[in-house]
């Protein structure tokens, strides 16, 4: 172990540690002191921001843990989309924590560390690594998930994600194991290599102390490991057939943990998905194409016709995010340089617009979220301009109209698939954009044109709150108006990604 | 650079517009008016560099690396739509400030309609097909916004809803078909792409990218089979409909058909299916005018009417075809618009819009009269109008055209028939004969609302008399859509010609079915063809079935029961994992011997009776026990074969797990319920099918034999590089001592977790 190493982990450290004072400040302070924790949180966050912008650039920096670990461009736009969504998620959560009497420091505590998680799986390139930044982050979310704990579908939603997501989790352990059986390697580079050389001989260049596995590569085992740890990451992104536990427990959680999990964690679990098959699993794309182009039809088709029944909002917004997982799978299964690109640029718009829904969502149904029904928002475009503004900026950018970052990142997604010859899908993915814009579409109009059936209180927005707002929405108008300087990062994050492999070098 | 100016400044005067309605007040109308006049100016002010064949050109970088610019260019046909766009759009604006005075919510209608007076000039001027797009998706959506104005009333909301729809739809299919044109092509830029014709023609995406845009152009348009919504929303504000349901928005479409002639036309495809559409919507359109009796419903439908006509000519794709599409759209434009804007008038007057309730009003509106009646000539096509001069030409190409003369003619003139008595009722009905009572009493209407329909009607006269203006304006634009220069003589006498008798005898035929009008509706009525058939009713079918899906499909996958979420993910794991071990390696064999020792058979026994008992015992705590049973049966294995330590771990996990889960289900009741017998039969067979897998899968792993030999590279190496001859604690401190250190760190977190655990307890012990 090196000092660089410590560096390139340093803002999982800062997280790690700024995790665990507000976790003893909230288990040792006399009283219910919790203002201190959402601050020490975002200074966190900032810190763990501040180091990884000190390693600028990430062009050439060498891994770290003998490989385990990667900082690259990649990671670093992952790190920051991060650090974006968790600082947004504890300024929109303040309200809610005051308002529903939770545990302050275990919430940050839990927040920080779920983040780290997904900092570590975001720069992961091992297996094992992978595994572990998973868990700490899934481990983190079931709790956060059944956070109120005296709402008995909290409790429900929470162990239902637990139980679902060990479920996955074993899966995804068995494809680590078949993988490593198969090319005796767990560090993506060397799979990658050992798959291109049908030689499974990587140990041996690794490690030569170690008496190398020779012999081909066993296909079958590879096979089932890709289908396993599909299962796996098709779980986490919440990518048909298993989303189920999508609907339920996003409506049971905290409101702004569901902000969370359709955000940050499903970035989390896009970027592993991503580095582990184009990085690892290149060389088979043939054996895993076709599952995510079946995927991801059927997420469009199935979270889109499901949404349009829903009549609660969060349910409604967790199918739209099993229907926005099914797009960026289209790009996904381009499998080139361009879907990876534009699946980046896809999860840090929709992590923006979606994270403002939730936070108008969070604030307008107060206390015991008793208001989170569509009927419920009739009328609000006159009672709460600001309020039903931003929503309507946000759900525009849902359906993908120009101008809002919802828009390029659709256009992004169906011209990388149309570049890789996927026209079907291409247009069947369109078509089913056409689906999803009524339901977002029903809830401006019962906004804006129906007229309030009860008089439901609006909550003065406080300044953290209007903060996370105005951000948001700033950011959707600034993605789809001035997109290029996000695009241009993320086209060369996978450029980067992608550039030593095909050369077959380490 | 000033075109993109033009373009844009309509979005800061729409941001502008409340607060300039707030200072002026009740004149805002005409100060607003102000910016399409300039805009209708500098237009005008190119039209001599058109005319002579330059096309301005200007891009600015938007998103270069997706070949996106915002790039707008200027040619013959852009120049016709603009000049259109804000010249109708300046009426408009003067129009709404008297229709809509006092109304609460001006400012904002100011806003939205000048945000699609922007968009729509946008639509016409861009160059780059995805800023063509944007500006598409901006007028639907700020057309939305008007449609819903008045969303106090229900009808209002769903007209908008459909509306948006509808085109939304369309929009959608158009992005694909221009991505698709865009990557056939090599260019994002209309310019290249013109250039480009045959490449597309014979690239294999043609069909695809035809049938989209069409699709785009089709719902924009009110083509049939999508027409449905342009009636409905008549909901509109009249000055709404008069400006997008007539002279502008529904004719983007006429103008993406136009504008792609040259690269997607001309070939059987196109005319085929354009043809077809237009001369369907042309003639479904003017029959069912007649039926109606409400005024904007009858420019409705007369609008759709026009409208496929327009499509037809551009499907047919021969010069003179071309010619009278172009010539049509303005003649549209100057007597729909005119119509629509009477009919605002007349309702604001009156207080309805009922033409049987209408009669007579010449004499309380002399000026409003005038203009229905230069209009309404204009529609019928009589001379010396402008229409008159369109009709001609449509007939002229109609009976050139390439296929099918006699059907397409009677098609043309049938439905002209139908439209000349249209007009009759919808121009002439309200203002002459005998006076019939009202709900308002009506006066003339203030200057500014009649100064807009008597400047169009006015314009349609103008240009019947002296053609050679609207010339001048049109042979760029055919030249644009023709795809080659060519000349463009109008005059109101061609010499006798077929087309003339043609003529005669669509008067004679107009006039027959304005008389015989009440009896034509009523026979109508009877046949009932649109209620039955009509496109509405597949709309609401098609919602209908996508709900009647979706809710099926919602109470198949998502039951909310846990159990059924687990066997959904166990078997679509099952599925993939069998299908590649199946199609990899087949079914795997055994190798090696299969004696196995006494002990050793016992204890597999032991396990599977236990698991058997797990699935058989109904109480809880019989079930726990028996798995319990199960894991101790595995760890035991697990000693056998040399490895303790896991025997060990499986054994604490174990122990632990059972004692909770007694701890937890000490609490619960009996079992309630139990499964039924389907329900078993199909648990057994996923759980057979699981273990089976399980089974193959161990079997398969079991043929790759690693050798990994790390002990001997540890007690080899521990004397030498650590200088220590315990090899386990040389492990523990030096070879994984950055392990051990975290194993400690993790320790002392559990400690502190623990610690305020305990203090929450003791927390609430205080309470009394």
């Amino acid at each position: 172990m090196q000092t660089s190493d410590l560096i390139r982990i340093l803002p999982e450290i800062i997280l790690a540690v700024a995790g665990i004072v507000v976790m003893l400040l909230g288990a040792f302070q006399k009283q219910n002191a919790g203002r201190m924790h959402p601050a020490i949180a975002l200074l966190g966050l900032l810190g763990a921001a501040g180091a990884i912008a000190y390693q600028y650039p990430w062009r050439s920096l060498d891994p770290a843990f003998g490989g385990m670990l990667e900082l690259d461009a990649f990671s670093a736009f992952f790190h920051i989309l991060f650090f974006l969504v968790a600082a947004l998620v504890v300024l929109s959560s303040s309200e809610y924590v005051a308002q529903e009497r939770l545990a302050s420091g275990e919430y940050h505590a839990l927040l920080l560390f779920a983040t780290m998680g997904m900092g570590l799986m975001a720069s992961s390139n091992d297996l094992i690594m992978i595994f572990i930044g998973l868990e700490i982050s899934s481990l983190a979310s079931y709790i956060l998930v059944g956070f109120r704990r005296g709402v008995a579908t909290s409790s429900e939603s929470s162990l239902k994600y637990f139980l679902l997501g060990s479920f996955a989790t074993a899966f995804l352990l068995y494809g680590i194991a078949l993988m490593f059986g198969a090319t005796g390697a767990t560090n993506l580079t060397e799979i990658h290599l050992a798959l291109q050389a049908e030689q499974n001989t990587v140990t041996a260049m690794a490690s030569p102390q170690l008496t190398p596995l020779v012999g081909p590569v066993p296909t079958a085992l590879v096979g089932l490991s890709i289908a396993l740890l599909f299962v796996g990451f098709a779980f986490k992104v919440s990518a048909v057939p298993f989303q189920i536990w999508t609907p339920d427990v996003y409506q049971g959680a905290p409101t702004p943990v569901t902000a969370f999990l359709s955000t940050g964690s499903k970035a989390a679990a896009f970027a592993v998905f991503l580095r582990v098959f184009m990085v690892a699993l290149e060389g088979s794309a043939q054996d895993w194409v076709w599952l995510l182009w079946v995927s991801g039809l059927l997420s469009m088709v199935l979270g889109n016709l499901a949404a349009l029944l829903q009549t609660n909002i969060k349910r409604m917004l967790a199918y739209s995010s099993i229907a926005h997982a099914g797009y960026i799978l289209v790009a996904f299964t381009a499998h080139s340089e361009e879907g990876v690109a534009a699946v980046m640029f896809y999860l840090a718009a929709y992590a923006l617009m979606n994270i403002g829904a939730f936070a108008v969502v969070s604030h307008f149904g107060n206390r015991g979220e008793r208001y989170v029904e569509m009927e419920h928002y009739a009328g609000l475009g006159y009672r709460a301009p600001l309020l039903a503004a931003s929503m309507t900026v946000f759900l525009l950018s849902l359906i993908g109209i120009p101008l809002t970052g919802g828009f390029f990142g659709k256009f992004y997604i169906f011209r990388a698939a149309l570049h890789a010859d996927l026209v079907w899908l291409t247009v069947l993915g369109v078509l089913n954009s056409a689906i999803a814009a009524y339901y977002y579409l029903r809830v401006i109009v019962f906004m804006y044109m129906h007229p309030a059936a009860e008089q439901i209180p609006v909550e003065r927005v406080r300044p953290a709150m209007g903060f996370v707002l105005i951000f948001s929405m700033a950011a959707t108008f600034l993605l789809g108006i001035f997109p290029q300087a996000v695009l241009d990062f993320a086209s060369q994050a996978a450029a980067l990604l992608l550039e030593n492999l095909g050369n077959g070098v380490l | 650079m000033l075109l993109a100016v033009a373009v844009l400044s309509g979005f800061v005067m729409a941001l502008a517009a409340p607060w300039l309605h707030r200072i002026a007040r009740s004149t805002s109308g005409w100060v607003l008016a102000l910016f399409p006049v300039a805009l209708t100016v500098y237009f005008a002010g190119q039209a001599g560099r058109v005319a002579a064949g330059e096309v301005l050109a200007v891009s600015i970088d938007w998103v270069p690396s997706l070949g996106i610019a915002l790039s707008f260019y200027l040619d013959g046909l852009s120049l016709l739509f603009a000049l259109m766009i804000s010249g109708i759009g300046a009426l408009v604006v003067v129009y709404a400030g008297g229709y809509l005075a006092g109304h609460a919510h001006l400012g904002r209608f100011y806003a939205f309609l000048l945000m699609f007076l922007a968009s729509m000039l946008g639509l016409v001027l861009a160059n780059n097909v995805i800023t063509l797009f944007v500006f598409w998706e901006l007028t639907s959506v700020s057309s939305y916004l008007l449609i819903g104005f008045e969303h106090e009333r229900e009808a209002a909301r769903q007209a908008a809803l459909q509306a948006l729809l509808v085109t939304g739809l369309g929009g959608l299919a158009l992005l694909a078909g221009l991505l698709l044109l865009g990557q056939a092509g090599g260019s994002m830029e209309l310019s290249e792409l013109l250039t480009r014709g045959e490449a597309i023609q014979a690239h294999p995406f043609y069909a695809p990218i035809l049938l989209l845009i069409l699709a785009g152009a089709f719902t924009k348009s009110a083509q049939f089979p999508f027409h449905f919504w342009l009636p409905s929303a008549m909901e509109a504000p009249t000055p709404v409909s008069a400006y997008l349901h007539s002279a502008t928005m529904v004719k983007a479409g006429i103008y993406l058909l136009a504008r792609f002639n040259p690269v997607l036309g001309g070939t059987e495809l196109w005319f085929y299916i354009v043809t077809a559409a237009g001369a369907a919507t042309m003639l479904i359109g003017a029959y069912l005018a007649l039926q109606q009796s409400d005024l904007k419903r009858i420019l409705a439908y007369s609008t759709m009417s026009a409208l496929g006509m327009m499509v037809l000519l551009l499907g047919l794709g021969t010069e003179l075809a071309v010619k009278a599409a172009i010539v049509s759209i303005l003649v549209h434009a100057l007597y729909k618009g005119a119509l629509f804007l009477v009919a605002g008038a007349v309702d604001h007057e009156t207080g309805t819009r009922d033409v049987d309730r209408l009669g007579g009003l010449r004499r309380a509106m002399p000026i409003t009269a005038a203009a229905a009646a230069l209009a309404a000539l204009s529609m019928a096509g009589l001379p010396p109008l402008f229409g008159f001069i369109g009709k001609e030409m449509v007939y002229e190409a109609v009976f050139e055209a390439p296929t099918a003369v006699v059907l397409l003619t009677g098609v043309v003139v049938l439905s002209s028939m139908f439209l000349l008595a249209v007009a009759g009722v919808a121009g002439l009905r309200p203002f002459f004969g005998e006076r019939a009572s009202t709900p308002k009493h009506p006066h003339e209407a203030p200057l500014s609302l009649w100064l807009g329909p008597f400047l169009l009607a006015g314009l349609g006269l103008f240009s019947g008399l002296f053609p050679g203006a609207a010339g001048w304006l049109v042979s760029p634009a055919v030249a644009a859509t023709w795809g080659q220069s060519t000349g463009v003589e109008l005059a109101l006498f061609h010499g006798w010609s077929p087309v003339l008798l043609l003529s005669a005898i669509t008067v004679a035929g107009g006039l027959g079915l304005f008389a015989g009008r009440s009896a034509c509706r009523r026979a109508a009525s009877r046949l009932a063809i649109g209620s039955r058939w009509g496109a509405t009713r597949w709309y609401e079918l098609a919602l209908d079935g996508i709900n009647r899906l979706a809710r099926a499909q919602t109470r198949f996958l998502q039951s909310g029961y846990l159990r059924y979420y687990l066997l959904t993910i166990i078997a679509t794991m099952l599925g993939l994992t069998a299908y590649t071990l199946l199609s990899r390696a087949g079914l795997p064999v055994p190798q090696g011997s299969l004696q196995v020792p006494l002990y050793q058979a016992v204890l597999a026994g032991l396990i599977l009776l236990a698991a058997l008992a797990a699935v058989r015992l109904q109480t809880r705590l019989g079930a726990v026990a028996a798995l319990g049973v199960v894991g101790y049966g595995v760890a035991l294995i697990f000693v056998l074969f040399g490895a303790p330590d896991l025997a060990m771990t499986q054994f604490l996990v174990e122990t632990l797990t059972v004692i909770l889960l007694v701890l937890v289900l000490y609490h619960l009741p009996r079992f309630a319920t139990l499964s039924t017998r389907r329900e078993r039969v199909r648990d057994m067979a996923v759980a057979l099918l699981a273990g089976g897998l399980m089974t193959a899968l161990v079997l398969a792993a079991a043929a790759v034999q690693p050798q990994l030999e790390v002990s001997s590279y540890m007690a080899d190496h521990s004397a030498a590089l650590a200088h220590g001859r315990n090899v386990v604690n040389v492990i523990l401190v030096d070879f994984r001592g950055l392990d051990t250190f975290g194993e400690i760190t993790v320790l002392a977190v559990v400690g502190i977790g623990v610690y305020s655990l305990l203090k929450l307890r003791i927390r609430k012990g205080d309470r009394p």
